[in-house]
């Protein structure tokens, strides 16, 4: 248990003004919005590079600023790991130095966390490397085990994947995963990936013109009709989490979380075991009331309608397919299948309209 | 004189450009990093100070310096008392050639530090540096370039010092008298190829010194910029 978060924070810069309010117990919190909501700066005043009005911070427990006991920790007495959007690598230290500067601020620990940082990011082989012989990839991994080498308190990360092209991002969001649950660290996470925030987070916070203006459970909140032009606007998809069982023939078929096999597509071979995130546009979930016969779609699930949710252009039928999904539809349709609550239907998805994120 | 080197001359300039050099080392780092670094008011107006020594009769900044150091000078007095001359010796040499090099040596470390990024520096804060561990182990060191270019400007510039360093040194064969001084009293004496002899040994001096600090320039590969933003 390492929650209690809670975050106030007034920063007034030229004609944007932030002015947030956050309380959380989750230990990773999503911070999701588009470019231009503040997240970033939110970032800047827990890292107390802000200047602005007294911030209250008190991350997992432990108090930042505490504006009630004139309590404002110097930057470098806040032991927290940032990772901003472009790394900010030394560019005059190899890679082994820039971790090891990290590693400073660890004291005792220094040993044990530039291991374990090298470990989990597997940075043994740059080590010795100057940081502008580094790719994107390779220069966000080693930003972020600069990080994790300095034994920090709690993790801001901004953006780490959205400078990375999405190949790259399916080979470093694992790392981040992995350093996700390796460790019971506070993690703050600034995204405005709407697949990322579904499948980063425990709890999010949408951020619009510096303004919170949803909290809560990932999926929930991003689905939510007071998010979705916000979050539609930015790529909102579901998010299937599933696992390479077998993969031939141009074709994988993979097994979810909840056991629902699918086939996707595989242009090129694919690792049984490997972990896949999948996207699927809502728009090309089809939903039918009865099991539909010879269909060239690779997929067909039994699912059970949960809720109908209208939204501007249509209604959100969210279903339970042993994986809940949610298919966008038009009123017409919904009409015309006299869709209600509990109603059993088939999920139709093409593998094609299944697309591998990272 | 002629064709003999004027060894003694020549190791007297260059210990007074190199003694005066490191004289303006610290000031000029702190000045340029604070201008480079802050925005306050006053600022154009202490750069606009800072710069003086520069564009000013060189003969005027050798005034300035005689009334600071002096016998009867603002420092001139304590230094005394202290039993440390300054006047008419080579230290004086070495205080007008710090003098008239700090404007180029300030300039150029205000110019390689506004080149640094200043997130490295909120950056290794982060990670639990003081400012002062972040201004030494990041800034300076990524400012290398410019700070050392900056050296070696002012040095040069102290090579050819003339008119304040003979107000306040005099010109004291063996003692002052540095390779300008030396032309100019050669000229006085109408010993033309002296003269010539020492411009010869000035031209070499600088041209070497220039040299140094346009190689250094080409082979420090500049600071690797941080990724362009997307």
């Amino acid at each position: 248990m390492s929650g209690d978060t809670c975050v106030r924070a007034r920063v007034a810069r030229g004609d944007f003004t932030l002015d947030v309010e956050l309380r959380t117990d989750a230990r990773v919190v999503v911070l999701f919005g588009p470019s231009g909501s503040g997240k970033s700066t939110l970032l800047e005043v827990l890292l107390g590079l802000c200047a602005g009005e007294r911030p209250s911070v008190r991350i997992a427990g432990r108090w930042l600023d505490d504006p009630e006991r004139r309590l404002s920790l110097r930057i470098e007495e806040r032991g927290l790991g940032w990772v901003p959007q472009e790394p900010l690598l030394f560019p005059h230290l190899d890679v082994a130095a820039n971790l090891r500067f990290g590693a400073r601020r660890a004291g005792a620990a220094a040993g044990r966390a530039l291991a374990e940082a090298i470990d989990v990011l597997e940075l043994g082989p740059l080590l010795a490397r100057r940081v502008d012989r580094l790719s994107g990839g390779e220069r966000s991994r080693v930003a972020l085990g600069r990080a994790l080498a300095s034994d920090p308190r709690a993790l801001l990360l901004d953006e780490p994947l959205a400078s990375l092209d999405l190949p790259l991002r399916a080979r470093v969001l694992p790392y981040l995963l992995r350093v996700r649950d390796a460790k019971d660290l506070p993690i703050f996470y600034v995204t405005h990936d709407p697949d990322e925030a579904q499948v980063v987070g425990e709890w999010v916070a949408v951020l619009d013109r510096g303004h919170v203006v949803a909290t809560g459970e990932p999926r929930a909140v991003l689905w939510s009709r007071a998010v979705l032009p916000l979050s539609e606007a930015l790529g909102l998809e579901n998010v299937i989490e599933a696992r390479v069982r077998a993969c031939g023939d141009g074709a994988a078929q993979v097994e979810t979380r909840s056991g629902v096999r699918l086939s996707v597509p595989a242009p090129a071979p694919l690792a049984e075991g490997e972990a896949l995130r999948l996207g699927l546009p809502a728009r090309d979930l089809l939903l039918a009331a009865e099991a539909p016969g010879r269909i060239s779609a690779r997929n067909v699930l039994p699912a059970r309608v949960v809720r109908l949710e209208p939204a501007d252009d249509g209604v959100l039928v969210h279903v339970d397919a042993g994986d809940a999904l949610v298919a966008k539809l038009t009123r017409d349709a919904v009409r015309a299948l006299e869709l209600a609550p509990g109603q059993p239907v088939f999920c139709v998805i093409k593998a094609q309209s299944l697309r591998r994120l990272a | 004189m002629t064709g003999e080197l004027p060894v003694g001359m020549i190791a007297l300039t260059l210990r007074v450009a190199a003694v005066a050099t490191l004289l303006a080392l610290p000031p000029a780092v702190a000045l340029g990093y604070t201008l480079a670094r802050h925005r306050f008011r006053g600022r154009s107006l202490v750069q606009a100070l800072v710069a003086l020594p520069m564009v000013l009769p060189p003969v005027a900044v050798g005034l300035g310096l005689l009334w600071l150091f002096g016998r009867r000078g603002l420092l001139g007095g304590l230094l005394e008392s202290l039993g440390i001359e300054i006047v008419f010796t080579w230290y004086a040499a070495v205080l007008a050639a710090a003098a008239v090099g700090f404007p180029l040596f300030a300039r150029a470390c205000e110019q390689a530090f506004a080149e640094v990024d200043p997130r490295y520096e909120r950056m290794a804060r982060t990670l639990g540096a003081s400012p002062l561990r972040a201004f030494a182990t990041v800034s300076l060191p990524l400012a290398r370039r410019g700070i050392v270019y900056g050296a070696l400007l002012a040095f040069a510039r102290g090579l050819g010092e003339f008119g304040a360093t003979a107000i306040v040194a005099g010109i004291v064969p063996g003692r002052t008298e540095t390779l300008a001084l030396g032309i100019w009293s050669r000229i006085q004496m109408g010993d033309d190829a002296g003269a010539r002899a020492l411009c010869a040994a000035s031209f070499t001096l600088a041209l070497a010194a220039m040299l140094v600090a346009e190689l250094w320039l080409r082979r420090e590969a500049p600071p690797v910029a941080p990724a362009a933003r997307s």
